[in-house]
């Protein structure tokens, strides 16, 4: 199976191919192993072990529940925040982008905004959005968008003024009017960026939506959990959040990202990063 | 049809800071169904002159006049093959022949027929749902061909469209341009380094040199066609050619822009 899945390469043969593929999850899992026990004897800290997070998973995903909620509900109230903070951020950060790449005025009096936002560290945000939402919903969304927004345009940016000018020639030349212009050519021609950039920004998000879901957080979400199954001295759940953050962002990936891109760039013979 | 008027093009070059002269005071007319060769060395100006014509770039003198219209922009009545084929990778062979036709606001079945006809005229049918980079080179100039034809352009501009093939794809490419361009009667402007490509291919070749000279010399082919590539008469049309070209430098660094001599006269 491992072999069908990448034909390109040399089918050297399924065993070893397996072995790589699992290595990083044995190795992180024996590091884990290893410092919960010396940690556990030598602090005498109830350091989780990978078996104990193993079973407290178990039992949250049976419906147990964890720091007053389901396991589910805290999923999925972070994943609708996240998603809905995303795609505002991506479709902004998109249109932006394409029109920063494009008018060069536009490009020099934003773009520096720009950069300046992506230095901001996540966690920054958090008196700005405070102040400026109150603590609660809306807080979270705009510390998950602003943050995911930059890296998405920065990347668009890019990806427009690489787009070869001869396919600007070309559509100009077969009548192509503005809208055409941006919609059937620079949009698909600077894809592959938008891509990296879209990742990034997806990336980010997710990663300061735990952070705000720590200090602006509502009572529900991964983020919440976490800082919460502190105080109750639950670190097997605080840990099962962790795991579960790790494998939705494997998952996008995955499920989402690693799809998109076999079915557009690389169908159109294009890798990243040329063009 | 075509009338280059005075036309100078200067280009500004950022490391020395200075402007030169790629093609100065370009005084010539193409007429309504004609096939012209330009013909020059390498660097002299003939992708600025094409662009110019094309559109894409403004003169910095003089005028372009195309069916009693000064050239500003570029549009579908003046279409493009430029060198490498410049086909849309994201769009599969009949999606690019049909951009232009929704361009141009035609209704979808329409569209589709009109585009798998135009395949159907380069012989490329079969390949109507391949994406670009599965197609070979010449094929996919033969697409870039179908693409423009379909729009039913008044002016071929070409930018050594088969440089890039090889021998007996070029030839081939080469008969299908005549036997269409003798069945639309499009008028063509094809550049070419090429001598036995502009004997055959042209009505007459324009020899281009290096600016302040950028019209050299102009050479009929009154042959008729269909044309032998190895007839005799075109062999010596292709002497002649190569002799002119043999004049040139053989290819042309970035020059000086030279102020207030004799090029300014006309
Ligand atoms: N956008 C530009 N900016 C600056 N210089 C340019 C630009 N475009 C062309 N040139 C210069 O103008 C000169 C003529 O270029 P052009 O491409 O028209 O030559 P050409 O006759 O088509 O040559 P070739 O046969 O090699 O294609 C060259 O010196 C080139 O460096
Ligand atoms: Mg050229």
């Amino acid at each position: 199976m491992a072999a069908m899945a990448n034909k390109k390469r040399e089918p050297i043969s399924v065993f070893p191919r397996a072995l790589v593929s699992i290595s990083p999850f044995i190795l992180l899992i024996s590091a884990w192993e290893l410092t919960a026990v010396v940690i556990t004897s030598w602090r005498s800290v109830p350091f989780p072990t990978p078996w104990t997070t193993a079973s407290r998973l178990l039992s949250a995903l049976g419906g147990e529940t964890l720091v007053d909620q389901t396991l589910y509900r805290h999923i999925l109230d972070s994943l609708v925040r996240w998603i809905a903070a995303f795609l505002a951020a991506s479709a902004s950060g998109v249109a932006f982008g394409l029109a920063a790449g494009w008018f060069r005025m536009l490009e020099k009096i934003a773009m520096p905004i720009v950069h300046i936002l992506q230095l901001v560290p996540g966690l920054a945000w958090i008196p700005v959005a405070i102040l400026l939402f109150g603590v609660g919903e809306k807080a979270t969304f705009f510390m998950i968008a602003v943050t995911a927004f930059a890296p998405v345009v920065i990347n668009v940016v890019s990806g427009v003024k690489r787009v070869d000018v001869i396919y600007v020639r070309a559509a100009r030349m077969l009548g192509a009017g503005r809208k055409t212009l941006f919609l059937r050519v620079l949009l698909p021609g600077s894809l592959p960026q938008i891509l990296s950039g879209l990742r990034i920004g997806l990336g980010n998000g997710w990663r300061v939506l735990v952070a705000a879901e720590m200090i602006v957080g509502t009572g529900t979400g991964l983020g919440y959990a976490i800082i919460q199954a502190r105080w109750t001295l639950d670190y097997a759940s605080a840990f099962v959040c962790i795991i579960v953050i790790c494998l939705v962002g494997l998952a996008t990936e995955r499920l989402i990202f690693s799809p998109l891109e076999k079915k557009t760039v690389e169908r159109w013979g294009l890798s990243r990063g040329d063009l | 049809m075509l009338d280059i008027l005075e036309v100078s093009k200067n280009f500004y070059h950022r490391e020395s800071g200075q402007e030169f002269q790629v093609l100065c005071d370009l005084n010539f007319r193409i007429n309504e169904g004609e096939f012209v060769c330009l013909l020059g060395p390498s660097g002299c100006g003939k992708s600025t002159l094409l662009n110019l014509a094309a559109g894409f770039i403004k003169p910095s003198a003089g005028r372009l006049i195309f069916q009693g219209r000064e050239i500003n922009a570029p549009g579908p009545d003046r279409a493009v093959i430029f060198q490498d084929p410049t086909l849309f990778p994201w769009l599969t062979a009949i999606q690019n022949v049909e951009f232009g036709l929704q361009n141009a606001g035609v209704s979808k079945n329409e569209r589709h027929l009109k585009a798998l006809q135009s395949l159907q005229r380069v012989g490329l049918e079969n390949c109507a749902d391949v994406r670009p980079h599965a197609l070979s080179g010449g094929m996919r100039q033969r697409v870039s061909l179908a693409r423009v034809l379909v729009l039913e352009p008044a002016l071929l501009l070409m930018d050594e469209p088969f440089s890039a093939l090889d021998e007996n794809t070029r030839e081939r490419l080469q008969d299908e341009l005549l036997r269409i361009w003798l069945a639309d009667r499009k008028t063509i402007l094809f550049v070419t380094h090429n001598v036995d490509e502009a004997a055959y291919l042209a009505d007459r070749v324009l020899v281009m040199g290096p600016a302040p000279m950028s019209l050299v010399t102009e050479v009929r082919v009154p042959l008729q066609r269909p044309r032998r590539r190895s007839a005799f008469e075109i062999q010596n049309i292709t002497d002649r050619l190569r002799m002119e070209l043999g004049r040139q430098p053989c290819c042309i660094p970035v020059q000086k822009r030279s102020h207030g001599n004799e090029n300014n006269q006309t």
